[in-house]
């Protein structure tokens, strides 16, 4: 699944170790996530957009 | 999701959802195997003791190089410095392994008495130590290629 995690982050200047710590899941899995070749659980997509301040929509909705 | 095999797996999601599909398929080919044993065991004698051993080995072997090869063991090495720096843990954790192990042998059945035995015992350890370390490199390695394509 595409998506904006990986622009929206760097925006934000935070590693992918950064994000993986405060959202409880390895560094690995959001390099996955990033590359759209893992689909994280609904819980996973919420903690990812609160540690982003983004809503659902900006991170993950119909990313062309 | 409550299940009493939680305690098998990791806790990072996608980890967990690997290993969850390792076990599966392992506990599939393992049927697969048994039911295989069963039809053959109709024209060839094999031993229980045997096909139990072989049974267990195929189910195991076949979860642990899964595991390996998936390169999802070393997670955050992503940097060659990391990379060397696990390599020698790896190094450090095999002569512990080698050391702790000829320890409790010589405690537990004694000082070899003749030469065979010595050679049996050095051999063993040797081939369990190498296992042991080839299998770790492979997973160091395995993770720092999909960890540097991941950044």
């Amino acid at each position: 699944m595409k998506n904006n995690v990986k622009i929206i982050r760097i925006t934000q200047s935070i590693t992918q170790q950064q994000l993986a710590k405060r959202v409880g899941v390895t560094r690995q899995t959001i390099g996955l996530i990033e590359k759209g070749e893992y689909n994280p659980s609904l819980q996973l997509c919420i903690a990812i957009a609160k540690e982003l301040n983004k809503t659902l929509n900006d991170l993950f909705w119909e990313v062309k | 999701m409550k299940s009493w095999i939680s305690f098998l797996l990791p806790n990072d999601e996608y980890k967990k959802k690997r290993m969850l599909y390792f076990f599966s398929e392992g506990s599939i080919i393992l049927l697969l195997t048994l039911v295989g044993m069963s039809i053959l065991n109709n024209y060839i004698d094999i031993k229980t003791e045997v096909s139990l051993l072989l049974a267990i080995a195929i189910f195991l072997s076949y979860i642990s190089g899964r595991y390996i090869i998936s390169g999802m063991e070393y997670t955050d090495v992503v940097t060659e410095g990391a990379y060397r720096k696990e390599l020698k843990h790896i190094f450090v954790r095999t002569g512990g392994f080698a050391s702790i192990f000829m320890l409790l042998y010589l405690v537990v059945t004694g000082i070899p008495n003749s030469q065979s035995e010595w050679i049996e015992i050095i051999a063993l350890l040797l081939s369990v130590s190498l296992l042991w370390f080839i299998t770790s490199y492979i997973s160091l390695k395995r993770s720092y290629k999909k960890n540097k394509e991941l950044l």
